[in-house]
């Protein structure tokens, strides 16, 4: 049996790790830099260029805290003319821009010359703009203001542009700003210097290579971090910021800042909460109703129970949450119930007693639970049922009968131990749909579990709290798989895992 | 043969007669083939547009129309301009008018009626002359309006569309892939597939080089498609397959030739079963609505995509039915038999072998559209995945959730979902009795 069991855990870590891929490539892929909204969520800037300097440096302490600064695998497949060291330009919109400029001309030296050019054009706007706060407030100064103004945002614009046609009338449009005034004198030079490196692009352009495949590798990379963390990746020597995915260490999440851990354990407690308790009244209701169903086949009790059921079974459970709500939490109808949370708005006064918590909770806990109990007691009656029939009609269960034994007997002693195997299998499927909670129900009746978090993890991008949903499902499926597999045997002496 | 036919019925017309006997599954057909005829109609059952208009001594059929102006000249000779999309038709005095039965468009607002207007409520209504009466029984909001003032019925009408083809399409993409990955993985098991192995790995180098030209070198061109700024979509991801395609065909045939040289003429067993057994694994232990809700967020809301999402994710328990099925058929005698006659393997698994395997497969299809049906209305009841101004019957309900006495936004969308489910799990159910031999009355 330990044996089966080692051989599954070991069949399953290859799988694992293709999901934790996934999840990771999902989140690289993702539009926008978490980072962005890391930094600017707590200075309340939007603009990235006007971004402070403190912001800056908070900025790339995050960066080397989540290790954005690696590149992203062990391989990169690329044509001939990207750089290995591409991944080193931090700002994500501006990696795609020159990602972007060498998929159309190929050639990069030319392409990293025009880019520093760029860079000496927005450092001569900044060193124009510094000097102008020297002189005194006039109607020509504030004119020649409004223009470096300008000029200032046309160069951004120009940063992140990579067609011909937008970056030949951009720098035309900054020549001819910087022209006007004789201030401007240092960025007209560095536009004349940006304009003839564009052309050295433009002409200079080896389509060529873009056809050529080439690959680099990286061994040290985010993947290789996020899985085994920064340190000794056996034994975790060394590691500074993160011990890595397979050292439970999930990393920071985006939003809060805070350990994933810490925030998911939190969050945890109420998914768990509800599908246990959601779970154990679907078996206790359900086992039961399956069975008489099954034993009074096609009686008047069978006949409405598998239409009520049936009908439950079809029910979106959004749509019945909202029903319940509407019915029972209304105003204007029976306002029996709260509408949503877990507990009152001012929160559980403090020294309450345990039952007295209790007490508090338990109206905000029946509307959530009905509504997670109902589908999978439907399932699991209908799932009961026909097993329980097919069990039924087999000649040992007639043998029993013919023996003289009583249908109770017959029913929970001889015939419901064969029967119970489907219901393990639904068993098993608890744990990870646990993790997940119901990102539905959650979100409808305002319950602070793991479901409402993934949704605001989505909404803002917080791959990390992503990933780690996806990494513990992964790890509880196989426990539910193991624990599925053991119960089988406990049920069903026939299976063994042992070969004989 | 044809003598014994009064005799002798095949499986399939035992299946649909023993289908036939389920009268609930029965009456869901039918039931759903009404469906589809409003799905296919619901621009002429429920379009704020009049289908036929008689102005000015002219005729137009402006529901029928794709034309973006109508011009029609007045009177005394001036031309007056009726821009289709933006016109009050309601508030245009026209010598004769038919409209659609439901006089209101989905998407279009009602200003008078807006905020929860119930189908009892007094609704108003703006005549031609600029004054408000009581709504006229023609044009009464029979199921009500929203906050906005969008009419419900004509929502529900459009929602059919929606509904019923992403249970369709992303099915068939479901079934396209389940019936194909699972008929090779129990056909071919890990052993039967076999070729030398200059051909295995020249294939594989055609996929990394189809990859690579297909893919890498025009990853921006599909980036900007997907994302909608030039060109479309599935014409750029339409040409990256070819490219695909032709590398992996071409390097195939190239293998076949290099197959004949000494070293590369080993032969190797391709585990078809491991790789798709392995696929189906990875995908079983994901939080598959997470899953699908993470990748409807990051990309573009289109119902395009995320019937491609459902699609993608929800060929598993097709491809277990057909591999299981397709386990068992390989080894009768009659695949062995057309083996020895020197059938093509392709040829044998599509002819001789699918055909028997494929009852299971349509059963779980009939649940899986229930189940997309029942996804999609959930991404849209969370606003997540389709677009913010396509109504469908999720995004009504969802509607409904923002007010708790708007009872008519939450009922009537909802039961045209839970119908539609319904009616799919029972021709499903129906199906798997009709298709069991043990069931034989």
């Amino acid at each position: 049996m330990s044996r089966y069991l080692l051989k599954r855990i070991f069949i399953f870590i290859p799988t694992l790790l293709v999901i934790i891929l996934l999840a990771f490539i999902i989140s690289v892929k993702a539009p926008g830099d978490p980072l962005d909204r890391m930094v600017t969520a707590q200075d309340g800037v939007t603009d990235q260029s006007s971004l402070s300097w403190n912001a800056q440096l908070e900025k790339d302490r995050w960066r080397t805290k989540l290790g954005l600064d690696l590149p992203v695998f062990y391989f990169s497949i690329t044509n001939a003319a990207t750089p290995d060291t591409l991944y080193r330009i931090y700002d994500k919109r501006l990696r795609e821009t020159s990602k972007r400029l060498i998929q159309a001309y190929g050639n990069w030296e030319e392409i990293s010359a025009y880019q520093t050019s760029i860079q000496e054009l927005a450092k001569q706007v900044e060193l124009t703009e510094e000097e102008l706060k020297k002189y005194t407030d006039t109607a020509t100064t504030l004119l020649y203001r409004d223009t470096v103004n300008e000029t200032f945002f046309q160069v951004q614009a120009l940063k992140y542009a990579y067609s011909d046609a937008t970056i030949r009338s951009l720098l035309q449009r900054i020549r001819s700003l910087s022209g006007q005034h004789p201030v401007m004198h240092p960025i007209y030079l560095a536009i004349e210097q940006t304009q003839s490196n564009w052309t050295d692009v433009v002409e200079n352009s080896q389509t060529i290579k873009r056809y050529i495949p080439t690959i680099h590798f990286y061994r040290n990379n985010q993947f290789h971090r996020w899985v085994f963390g920064d340190g000794n990746w056996l034994t975790a020597k060394g590691a500074v910021n993160t011990k890595g995915i397979i050292r439970g260490d999930f990393g920071y999440s985006y939003q809060t800042k805070l350990p994933v851990h810490q925030v998911i354990g939190d969050r945890m407690r109420w998914s768990l909460f509800f599908s246990l308790i959601s779970v154990c009244l679907a078996y206790i209701i359900s086992i039961p109703l399956g069975i008489r169903a099954a034993a009074k086949r096609n009686s008047v009790f069978d006949r409405t129970s598998s239409v009520i059921l049936f009908v439950l079974y079809s029910m979106p459970t959004f749509w019945v949450a909202t029903l319940l709500l509407m019915g029972f939490a209304n105003p204007l109808t029976i306002q029996a119930f709260p509408a949503s949370g877990v507990e009152p708005m001012t929160g559980i006064p403090e020294g309450t007693s345990w039952l007295q918590t209790i007490a508090i909770r338990i109206p905000y806990l029946i509307l959530p639970t009905i509504s997670y109990t109902y589908a999978q007691l439907a399932f699991l009656s209908r799932i009961t049922r026909v097993s329980m029939l097919e069990t039924l009609s087999q000649d040992y269960v007639r043998t029993a009968q013919a023996k003289g034994l009583s249908q109770f007997r017959v029913i929970y002693v001889h015939a419901f131990r064969n029967a119970l195997l489907p219901l393990i299998t639904v068993f098993s499927n608890i744990f990870p749909a646990a993790i997940g909670g119901s990102v539905i129900l959650e979100t409808i009746f305002g319950i602070p579990g793991m479901g409402q978090h993934i949704f605001q993890a989505i909404y803002s991008n917080d791959y990390p709290v992503i990933i780690t949903v996806f990494t513990l499902t992964g790890v509880l499926t196989l426990v539910g798989y193991l624990i599925a597999d053991i119960l089988y045997a406990i049920a069903d002496p026939r299976i063994t895992f042992s070969k004989k | 043969m044809s003598e014994n036919q009064t005799t002798h019925t095949s499986y399939y017309t035992y299946a649909w007669k023993q289908f036939r006997s389920h009268k609930p599954a029965l009456v869901s057909l039918y039931v759903l083939a009404v469906l589809v005829v409003i799905a296919i109609l619901a621009p002429v059952i429920a379009n704020e547009k009049p289908l036929y208009v008689r102005y000015h001594g002219e005729t137009f059929y402006p529901a029928l129309s794709w034309k973006k102006q109508f011009v029609i000249e007045g009177e005394n000779g001036k031309k007056e301009i009726i821009q289709p999309d933006i016109a009050e038709w309601k508030r245009m005095s026209f010598e004769k008018v038919i409209w659609a039965p439901i006089p209101y468009s989905p998407e279009k607002t009602d200003r008078l009626n807006s905020g929860y207007k119930s189908p009892q409520d007094e609704q108003l209504f703006m005549r031609a002359d600029g004054n408000i009466v009581p709504m006229p029984s023609r044009f009464r909001h029979i199921m009500g309006t929203n906050s906005l003032g969008e009419d419900v019925l004509s929502g529900l009408i459009h929602g059919t569309r929606v509904s019923l083809s992403i249970g369709c399409i992303s099915m068939s993409i479901a079934a396209l892939l389940g019936i194909l990955l699972g008929a090779a993985a129990g056909y071919f098991g890990d052993t039967r597939l076999r070729t030398t192995r200059g051909r295995f790995w020249s294939t594989i180098f055609g996929i990394a080089v189809g990859w690579f030209y297909g893919f890498q070198v025009r990853a921006f061109v599909l980036r900007d498609a997907l994302s909608g700024r030039e060109g479309n979509f599935l014409l750029a991801i339409g040409l990256s397959l070819i490219i695909l395609v032709s590398c992996i065909l071409a390097f195939s045939f190239l293998g076949k030739w290099l197959g004949k040289l000494p070293v590369l003429r080993t032969q190797v067993h391709i585990p078809v079963d491991n790789i798709v057994s392995r696929t189906i694994e990875i995908l079983h232990a994901m939080p598959t609505f997470v899953l699908i809700l993470t990748v409807a967020a990051i990309a573009r809301p289109s119902l395009t995509n995320v019937m491609i999402i459902i699609g993608l994710t929800s060929w598993t328990g097709i491809a277990r039915l057909v591999r299981a099925e397709l386990l068992r058929i390989r080894g009768l005698e009659y695949i062995q038999a057309a083996r020895s006659l020197g059938f093509g393997e392709w040829e044998i698994i599509f002819r001789h072998a699918l055909p028997n395997a494929i009852a299971p497969a349509l059963v779980s299809i009939a649940f899986g559209i229930a189940s997309a049906i029942l996804t999609e209305s959930s991404l849209s009841f969370l606003g997540i995945g389709v677009p913010s101004d396509t109504v469908t019957w999720g995004s009504l309900v969802n509607d409904g959730r923002q007010q708790f006495n708007a009872w008519w936004l939450v009922v009537f969308p909802g039961v045209a979902i839970f119908m539609t489910v319904t009616m799919y799990n029972l021709i499903g159910e129906a199906m798997r009795d009709a298709f069991d031999p043990r069931q034989k009355k």
